[in-house]
């Protein structure tokens, strides 16, 4: 498992931040949070892309039942314990309660109300209509009018663009980061890390990307695209994946595909269109996103199969799917037959990998990981 | 040139290590796992060779099963998804599904029958629903040995409806069916379908379909296998080891894989 040392590089760098007077927005992860609007109050967006363990989840038993997802628990457990190496979690100063599922809603209203965190609210529609879109612009609007309150002054249109200018980069260079044929550890511990810290971690990961273009996955490894929920920090499942010979080519997930995927041509980006209207364009153009019905599975399931198509054509080598399904999450639970179904249709072999994040099981992950492989 | 292969499938309750030779079953051991695998797997593995006049160089070896990474002195291991989808096309070759209940987990398998690979499988989750520990624990309840039990649920014509979700819950239920004075065959019948019931429902997900290979130490129970074809709507059949077809799974992949 990854070395979290720099988690502790992580709390000196939010330390360092609020020094200097800026407020850290935590959330819970997910891909319609407009970071840019946060980074243009001159605050820092924390994402919380934390995996659990046995203990976090069993601390979260206070506020919530067991049979709720395994991460909402994790999340809420990580604010009840706060673990050494997430002593950062005390430097958040604002949550916001956002819907991207409803433990989304239930943990982060848990968080704000019983760890006294004062909270945001940023509330997003599943459709695309124009009236959802209008919804979505005010819900903007809302969450900047809440952040120039705490800033105490305006957010202005230049500082927006800018911020809007910063983010499409960062996520340029991750798309970069993606079409390396580096392994899936190293590829995930960079998304992970640059999603943490952000446009700031730009430079270093430039530099870190240059020297790994020579480093390439084994080839004998075979190649995984994973799908459903993330896999966040401190988690060991890129390692069973690992040690039983595969290698994740293609994370379609939070940390990956999800997050980097939301680019604005330059086109657009130099148009004289207002910066707010240029989030509310982004929200609507981003299909692959959960928030995206009534087409959202088949567009996951034409991706994925042009995707695989793609990397066969490039490689030689045919594609796995593993649909990783964190425990109780309805929402990818309820999708998951379906999905493999279709894909099976299409001659791409999936596996549905539900699990929690206790440490117990992993035998038994192990297990279903190896015996997929064998079968591929 | 190796022609003798072990295969050793260490189960969490049984370790099971079988001797093939020319793709024919030769010699088998089995005995209950207890704590520590690797010893229980070493002894039979050496008992097999000394009984046999074979030396360690004489085999391969290849492991499967729960604590296949346990045996070290294996040359190979394989998944027992893989191993069981291999075993039961020993017994039987037009073997196109496979269901599994074993100590502590139950799987279902789907095999192609072009290629003969294992195509999909669904395993049971961290819980003893389902599984032969759920058996043993309400033969216990019930104060019958677990050799008996599945006779015993055969004489029922009313099976007490029982959960299918959770062992400790069952347990709790059968208790209170025996103080409500219910008989102990409709209870045993009641036990033997709940099992069946929640293997059906996840072998039907994966599409199971015949020939159905009813294999792992709980096919040797007859009341299973009959509430299993109900809940399936066909007949399943049951090898003549169904206890082996893991480790002699292991042992014809080892063989494939040498070439032989």
């Amino acid at each position: 498992m990854e070395d979290l040392d720099f988690l502790s590089d992580y709390y000196l760098f939010l330390k360092e931040k609020k020094e200097e007077g800026k407020k850290v927005i935590g959330f819970i992860s997910h891909d319609n949070i407009p970071e840019e609007l946060i980074d243009a109050a001159g605050f820092i967006p924390l994402r919380m892309i934390f995996a659990g363990n046995d203990e976090l989840m069993d601390a979260s038993h206070d506020f919530l039942p067991p049979s709720t997802c395994s991460f909402a628990q994790s999340c809420i457990g990580a604010f009840s314990i706060k673990p050494s190496d997430y002593k950062f979690l005390d430097l958040v100063d604002y949550f916001i309660v956002s819907n991207h599922c409803v433990s989304d809603i239930c943990a982060s209203e848990i968080i704000a109300k019983y760890y006294d965190i004062p909270q945001l609210s940023f509330y997003v529609s599943y459709t695309k209509t124009d009236n959802s879109l209008k919804y979505f612009y005010l819900e903007l609007i809302d969450l900047k009018e809440n952040l120039e309150k705490i800033k105490g002054f305006e957010i202005l249109n230049q500082d927006l663009m800018n911020s809007i200018v910063k983010y499409n980069n960062f996520k340029k260079k991750l798309l970069d980061l993606s079409n390396l044929s580096i392994p899936g550890s190293k590829k995930l511990e960079l998304l992970q890390k640059a999603i943490l810290f952000g446009p700031e971690y730009l430079p270093k990961l430039e530099k870190i990307l240059q020297s790994q273009e020579s480093t390439q996955a084994k080839n004998n490894s075979k190649p995984i695209l994973l799908t459903g929920c993330s896999i966040f920090i401190n988690d060991y499942l890129n390692d069973l994946i690992e040690e039983s010979g595969g290698n994740i080519v293609f994370f379609d997930t939070w940390v990956g595909f999800n997050y980097y995927s939301q680019i604005f041509d330059d086109n657009v980006l130099n148009s004289s269109n207002e910066p707010i209207n240029l989030l509310v364009e982004r929200f609507k153009n981003n299909i692959h996103g959960d928030h995206s019905v009534p087409n959202f599975l088949e567009t996951k399931i034409s991706h994925i199969e042009e995707f695989s198509k793609n990397y066969k054509s490039r490689t030689g080598k045919k594609l796995g799917v593993i649909n990783h399904i964190i425990k109780f999450c309805d929402h990818m639970s309820i999708m998951s037959s379906h999905l493999k179904n279709r894909l099976q249709e299409k001659g791409i072999q999936v596996l549905n990998l539900e699990r929690d994040y206790s440490r117990a099981n992993r035998g038994q992950l192990s297990t279903r990981i190896e015996a997929f492989l064998e079968m591929m | 040139m190796v022609y003798n292969f072990i295969g050793i499938d260490i189960g969490s309750l049984a370790s099971k290590v079988v001797l093939i030779s020319e793709g024919k079953l030769v010699d088998y051991r089995v005995e209950r796992s207890t704590f520590d695998f690797k010893r229980v797997g070493n002894n039979l593995f050496n008992d097999i060779l000394e009984k046999n006049n074979l030396n360690k160089s004489d085999v391969f070896i290849m492991s499967t099963g729960y604590g296949r990474n346990t045996i070290d002195i294996a040359d190979d291991r394989i998944t027992e998804i893989t191993a069981h989808a291999r075993g039961a096309q020993y017994f039987f070759p037009e073997a196109h599904s496979v269901i599994d209940i074993g100590g502590q987990d139950s799987k279902a398998i789907l095999i192609s029958k072009k290629t003969g690979n294992v195509m999909d499988f669904q395993m049971n989750d961290k819980c003893a629903a389902g599984t032969g520990r759920f058996l043993e624990v309400m033969a216990h309840a019930l104060e019958v040995p677990i050799e008996e039990i599945g006779e015993l649920a055969l004489n029922s014509n009313k099976p007490s409806a029982i959960s299918s979700t959770c062992t400790v819950f069952a347990e709790s239920e059968v208790i209170s069916l025996f103080a409500r004075g219910t008989s102990k065959h409709d209870i045993a019948a009641g036990i033997h379908k709940s099992i069946a019931r929640r293997v059906a429902g996840m072998a039907k997900r994966i599409g199971v379909a015949p020939l159905l290979v009813f294999c792992g130490g709980v096919a040797k129970n007859i009341a299973v296998k009959k509430f299993l074809e109900e809940e399936l709507g066909f007949e399943i059949v049951i090898p003549n080891h169904p206890q082996l077809t893991g480790a002699i799974g292991a042992a014809l992949i080892a063989q494939e894989h040498n070439g032989n």
